[in-house]
C-alpha cells in the first residue's frame, strides 16, 4: 500500500494538474499519478493558445470566456506570469463562399459577447502586412490570448506540492478496482497501490483505456497533432493567426472545401502562434493514426509548404524542432466531465483535443466543485453518461 | 564566499546553473523534465552544447548514473534548416536521420 487520499487523479498533464490543484486548494488530500514524466503527453507538445474564435457557440465557448478569467487570477495565484499574453487573434479568409459563413459565424460569436469582428482586405495588411495576397478578408478579436503551458503546469504542481498534493511520476495505472470499504484501488506498474474514494480520469487521449480498467465506458479518439518551431524571430504582424479553411469545414458539414487527398488525410489546418520565448509555433495536423506520436516527414512538410504560402518571408526563417502530441477527441466534439452512472466516485475530465490549454483551469475547477458537491446544470451536456448508449452497444 | 551560480548552463535560452538546481530541488530529475520547466535546451542548438552538462548536474545531485539521465531520443530536423530546404517536395541531409 502506498497510500491513501481523498481523491486520486490519474494524469499529470495539464487537466490532471488543474483537477489536483483545485481539489487541494478545497481541502482535500490529492494525489496525482502520471505515467510518464513532466509534461509527458498532450500538454507538453502542442500550442499555447486560449482560443475563442474556433470554438461553436454554446458551452464549449462559455467555459472559454470563465477559464480565461481564472487564468487572469491564476497568474497572481502562482505568482508567475505563466506565459499569459494576449495578442489577439485573426482568422484568414480566402473566398466569398468562407467569407459568408465566417460572417454568420461571426454574429453568432458577437451574440454570446465575443469580441470579435470582420476586417475587410485593407484593416487585415494593416495588421498582417506579410501575408500573401491570396487573402480576401479576415476576422479579428482582440481577446484571443495564451499561457505557457509548461509553465502553468509547473506553477499548478509547484503550489498544488505546498499544500499538500502529491504529484507521482512514471507510474502508469495497471488496474482500478473496489475494495471492501467501497474506496477505489488504484495499482501502478511499480506494483504500488493507491486508495480513495474518489478517482478522476484525467488521462486525455488514453481516457478510454483507463476507464476501462474500472469497467467504465469513454469513447476517446486519439488525434496527432503535429506543429513545427521555428527560431527565435521579430514579430510577423501584430496577432497569431488561423485560416477558416479547416473552421468553416468543421461548421458547415458537407461543405466542398479544395483540399488534396494529402491535405485531408493530415487533416492539415493553420496556426501560427508566437510563443514565450519569441519563436513561433506552426501548426498542425490533425491524423487518425492511433497511438503513434512521432513526427513525420509528410506532416512536417505538409505544414512547412502551408506556412510558406500563407506567410512567404517564412521561407527564410529556420525551424528547429518538430513535435507531435495526441489531442484527445470525442465523437461530439465536446469534453468529458462528470460521474459515470453507477461508479459514485469515478469521474472523466478528458476529451478536449485541440482545447486543453484554454480549458484546463476551469476544467480543474468545475471538476474540484463537481467533487465537493457543487452541481452546475449546464454541465449535465458534458457527462460521460451522454455516451451510455454507446457503450450497451459495444459489449 | 556564496558559490556563483548566476552563470549560463544553457545559453541560447540563457538558463543558469541555479535555476537549473533548483528545479532538481524540487524533485525533477530527467533531463526532459528539466528541459520542460526551464527552457534549457529549447533554443536553437536544441541542447546539443548543454544537455550533457546538465545530465552530469542532475547525476551529481540525485546519484542516479550518467548513462541514465543521458537516454533521450532525438527527432529529425537533427539540426535546423530553413523552411525553403523543405518547401515543395526539398529535402536535405539534415533531415534524414
Amino acid at each position: 500500500m502506498a497510500g491513501s487520499y481523498d481523491v486520486i487523479v490519474i494524469g499529470g498533464g495539464i487537466i490532471g494538474l488543474s483537477c489536483g490543484y483545485y481539489l487541494t486548494k478545497q481541502g482535500k488530500r490529492v494525489a496525482v499519478i502520471e505515467a510518464g514524466g513532466f509534461a509527458d503527453g498532450a500538454s507538453g507538445a502542442c500550442d499555447d493558445m486560449i482560443l475563442f474564435q474556433s470554438k461553436k457557440p454554446g458551452i464549449n465557448l462559455e467555459l472559454a470566456f470563465e477559464s480565461l478569467e481564472l487564468y487572469k487570477s491564476l497568474v497572481g495565484e502562482l505568482d508567475d506570469s505563466l506565459g499569459f499574453a494576449n495578442y489577439g487573434g485573426m482568422v484568414l479568409i480566402q473566398n466569398q463562399q468562407e467569407l459568408e459563413v465566417m460572417e454568420e459565424f461571426v454574429t453568432q460569436q458577437q451574440s454570446y459577447g465575443l469580441d470579435v469582428k470582420i476586417l475587410d482586405r485593407k484593416e487585415m495588411l494593416r495588421k498582417q502586412p506579410f501575408l500573401s495576397d491570396r487573402f480576401i478578408a479576415s476576422t479579428y478579436s482582440p481577446m484571443d490570448s495564451q499561457a505557457y503551458p509548461f509553465a502553468v503546469m509547473h506553477k499548478l504542481s509547484g503550489k498544488g506540492r505546498k499544500l499538500g498534493m502529491q504529484v507521482i511520476h512514471k507510474s502508469p495505472v495497471t488496474g482500478i478496482e473496489k475494495d471492501g470499504n467501497g474506496d477505489y484501488r488504484v495499482s501502478t506498474g511499480q506494483n504500488l497501490t493507491y486508495t480513495a474514494p474518489v478517482v478522476v480520469n484525467a488521462t486525455g487521449a488514453w481516457a478510454g483505456k483507463v476507464a476501462a480498467l474500472a469497467g467504465a465506458y469513454v469513447p476517446m479518439e486519439p488525434r496527432r497533432g503535429q506543429i513545427i518551431i521555428t527560431e527565435k524571430v521579430p514579430a510577423v504582424g501584430e496577432t497569431n493567426l488561423w485560416t477558416a479553411k479547416y473552421l468553416v469545414s468543421k461548421l458547415k458539414s458537407g461543405f466542398e472545401i479544395d483540399s488534396t487527398e494529402e491535405e485531408k488525410r493530415l487533416g492539415l489546418g493553420f496556426a501560427f502562434t508566437r510563443t514565450e520565448g519569441d519563436s513561433y509555433l506552426i501548426g498542425s495536423t490533425r491524423e487518425s493514426v492511433g497511438y503513434d506520436k512521432r513526427t513525420t516527414m509528410e506532416g512536417i512538410r505538409a505544414i512547412i509548404n502551408q506556412a510558406v504560402s500563407i506567410v512567404p518571408v517564412l521561407k527564410d526563417v529556420n525551424f528547429i524542432r518538430a513535435i507531435a502530441g495526441l489531442r484527445p477527441a470525442t465523437p461530439d466534439g465536446k469534453m468529458i466531465l462528470g460521474e459515470h452512472a453507477g461508479m459514485k466516485g469515478f469521474y472523466t475530465a478528458a476529451g478536449h483535443e485541440g482545447d486543453g490549454i484554454s480549458l484546463a483551469p476551469i476544467t480543474g475547477k468545475l471538476l474540484a466543485d463537481m467533487v465537493c458537491g457543487t452541481t452546475d446544470a449546464r454541465l449535465g451536456e458534458l457527462s460521460p453518461n451522454r455516451f451510455a448508449k454507446d457503450a450497451k452497444e459495444v459489449s | 564566499m556564496a558559490e556563483d551560480k548566476d552563470f549560463f548552463i544553457c545559453r541560447c535560452e540563457e538558463v543558469t546553473l541555479r535555476e537549473i538546481e533548483q528545479v532538481i530541488d524540487e524533485g525533477y530529475d530527467t533531463l526532459d523534465d528539466v528541459k520542460r520547466i526551464t527552457r534549457a535546451g529549447m533554443g536553437l542548438c536544441q541542447g546539443r552544447s548543454c544537455s550533457k552538462v546538465i545530465a552530469r548536474i542532475i547525476s551529481q545531485k540525485t546519484g542516479k548514473p550518467i548513462e541514465e539521465v543521458l537516454q533521450v531520443s532525438y527527432r529529425f530536423p537533427v539540426r535546423t534548416e530553413k523552411m525553403k530546404a523543405l518547401e515543395q517536395g526539398g529535402g536535405s541531409d539534415a533531415t534524414d536521420n
